[in-house]
């Protein structure tokens, strides 16, 4: 184990840093990120990196392979393209969580913002808190699971893959092009399993999913009046 | 026939002004369906371009360069702003973005197969890296697009530059439209979408919501990259002079501005007709803002936008630009007719269609022969009225090579008008 402190280091720095340590250890322990931009980009490798602090917009970005913990919150666009591994984040995300993920796990135990899971297009990504609009905005696959409340317009232009919720009201806040149905038995054995190996401690019976309608097709409209309308015979 | 009608033009002699048949049919296909109709291949409007300026020869002020015994460099170095190994490629006709999809694997193939042949580069466009464009090219520019279609860590390392893209000038603002008569399994599995269905992709990135978001990712790929190779910045022509600065602030090293006039697979004939201004004032408008910031000599510049020949390459690089990219040209090379109708997939030539049959129609050798000798030529095009005009290299023509040829142009840019010093549109173009 190796104990990094970046108290003063640019964000350059810091990830040649890390890119150099990873190559010989496996567990990496990080103190004063002081809320650094960029952390860990495009790094590549198998060790476990545990930050204690905060980091700021694109935590993550382009990860393969390692594990990161955050024991604390990430600014906007955490696992921007991430293509495998895991992202934990303790507390917070800023907006637009996991854009364009690809692969591996990005688990956030508190809240996150708008646009989780932008363009997704393939891993877990798992809120255990409330997120903000536009969830799974046009996702290409992968599976998004919240289990506070949703925002309005979740899953707007999902062309595939499913995101599972808990919140009672979804049906109110659904985006265009998606639909609610109960969580299938497959689909339960696999977040039973992605739960345990996180250590969440909940079923799985209560989530319901949003799925695409007709999977990606959508009819979109770009204009909408509000008067009553004259029907012709 | 002597009654009064003979004498009277019949109506369909008569020209309608703004109801001509374009006009009508747009009316007609507006009232059976509601929607707005979508066409392939850009706009067809005429605006003004590169035609409108005239080179001045060489004579008695300075010599001319001997056409076919004196040499003149075409070599074009881009991204040398930052990285460490800039983009060099032996003319300065890039070919643009056109993604796998929008055009078949045949014609990517032989794109690719061209820029070996003549020493350029090529663009993937969206929607991923085909690896037979990879394996062909001789540099190879990855687009990072709004929808990070098939886009990953491993393109970034394949890539000899990168370019960020926020537009083009076929559709600005829109997002990118793949009709889904073009998404056959085989491009439904590549690009991972559902087979047969629209694809409209984002017309923002996701990761980019604002100049300080585009700085730190910048920075990202900067990183990701270790400072190697250059990264570039693609908007469409618009608010050129604002725009370009804050691609600049934001540490890219070169910009590409798409005029009004580029193509595009499929877009709404309103987003194409009127979103956008011209290559060639937002040419000019992007040289003023380059040098207001005293930036011009180190940020690299590239010009599209209905780049059609030599003189347009020649005009481009005195006005500023240190290269020009190409599309519509190069598929025009490969034997497209520009009917405007790529966004129905049924190319007969095997360029814009997926169709496997009709693929057999391009002959990926003959293709790419033929789209280098459109390269080659236009770069000899480009030499001789560089010599004409007194430069050992193509990157010395300059302003005062050139003279507008209509008072619109000569406004816009801020060239004289031909035959005088005088320069009509104070405040506009380089005055």
């Amino acid at each position: 184990m190796v104990r990094l402190d970046f108290q003063g280091m640019s964000s350059r720095e810091v990830n040649k840093k890390l890119k150099e340590v990873i190559q010989s250890e496996r567990e990496i322990e990080v103190v004063n990120p002081h809320s650094m931009h960029n952390f860990a980009t495009a790094l590549i490798g198998r060790a476990t990196i545990t930050v204690h602090g905060s980091t700021g917009f694109y935590t993550g970005g382009f990860l393969d392979g390692p594990a990161l913990i955050v024991k604390g919150n990430t600014g906007w666009y955490t696992a921007d393209n991430m293509s495998s591994g895991e992202i934990i984040i303790e507390m917070n995300t800023g907006s637009n969580a996991g854009p364009s993920m690809l692969g591996g796990t990005l688990l956030i135990k508190g809240n996150s913002g708008s646009r989780v899971g932008y363009g997704m297009k393939g891993g877990n990504l798992i809120v255990c808190g409330n997120v903000g609009r536009w969830l799974g905005q046009m996702t290409l696959g992968g599976r998004i699971i919240v289990f506070g409340e949703v925002g309005e317009g979740v899953g707007e232009s999902v062309y595939n893959g499913v995101i599972h919720v808990l919140d009672q009201g979804v049906e109110e806040k659904l985006g265009g092009n998606v639909r609610v149905i109960p969580i299938e038995d497959q689909e339960k054995k696999e977040v039973e399993a992605l739960f345990k190996k996180y250590g969440i401690e909940r079923g799985v019976d209560d989530f319901r999913s949003v799925v695409p309608k007709i999977y990606g097709r959508h009819e979109y409209v770009l204009f909408k009046p509000t008067h009553k309308k004259t029907v012709l015979a | 026939m002597t009654g009064k009608e003979d004498k009277q033009a019949k109506a369909k002699d008569v020209q309608r002004g703004v109801w001509n048949p374009e006009t009508i049919a747009n009316i007609k296909f507006a009232a059976e369906t509601g929607k707005h109709r979508i066409r392939g291949c850009g706009t067809p409007r005429k605006f003004p371009n590169f035609d409108d300026l005239l080179v001045l020869p060489a004579q008695l002020t300075r010599m001319s360069i001997d056409t076919y015994r004196e040499d003149c460099k075409t070599q074009t170095v881009l991204g040398a702003r930052y990285a460490k190994k800039p983009l060099i490629i032996e003319t300065p006709i890039m070919i643009s973005g056109m993604s796998y999809g929008a055009i078949s694997k045949e014609a990517k193939t032989a794109l690719a197969k061209a820029t070996d042949i003549v020493g350029t580069s090529i663009n993937n466009g969206e929607g991923g890296l085909l690896p037979e464009e990879r394996a062909n090219s001789y540099k190879q520019v990855v687009q990072i697009l709004p929808g990070r279609i098939a886009f990953s860590l491993r393109n970034i390392q394949a890539a000899d530059a990168l370019e960020i893209i926020s537009g083009i000038g076929a559709k600005p603002g829109l997002s990118g439209h793949l009709m889904g008569s073009k998404i056959t399994r085989e491009i439904a599995a590549f690009r991972q979408l559902p087979e047969g269905i629209d694809l409209h992709s984002h017309p923002r990135h996701g990761d980019i919501f604002g100049a300080d978001d585009l700085c730190l990712k910048v920075s990202e790929l900067r990183d990701v990259t270790d400072d190697q190779i250059p990264i570039f910045f693609k908007l469409a022509a618009g608010r050129v002079w604002e725009d370009v600065k804050i691609a600049v602030k934001a540490g890219v090293d070169g910009i590409v501005i798409d005029g009004a006039q580029g193509g595009t697979g499929a877009a709404p004939v309103i987003a194409s007709n009127n979103l956008g201004i011209p290559a060639l004032p937002a040419l000019v408008q992007a040289v003023r803002s380059l040098e207001d910031m005293g930036v011009k000599e180190e940020v690299s510049l590239i010009i599209s936008g209905g780049i059609k020949d030599g003189a347009d390459v020649a005009k481009a690089l005195a006005l500023g630009a240190d290269a020009v990219a190409i599309g519509t040209g190069a598929l025009v090379a490969m034997g497209c007719v520009v009917c405007l109708r790529c966004h129905e997939g049924k190319c007969a030539f095997g360029i814009g269609t997926q169709d496997p049959e009709l693929r057999k129609n391009l002959n990926i050798d003959e293709a790419a022969q033929r789209v280098a000798n459109y390269i080659q030529a236009m770069t000899y095009e480009a030499v001789v009225l560089a010599k004409a005009a007194g430069k050992t290299k193509l990157q010395s023509m300059e302003r005062e090579d050139l003279r507008s040829l209509t008072l619109e142009a000569c406004a816009m840019t801020g060239i004289p008008l031909v035959g005088s010093n005088y320069v009509f549109g104070e405040r506009f173009g380089f005055c």
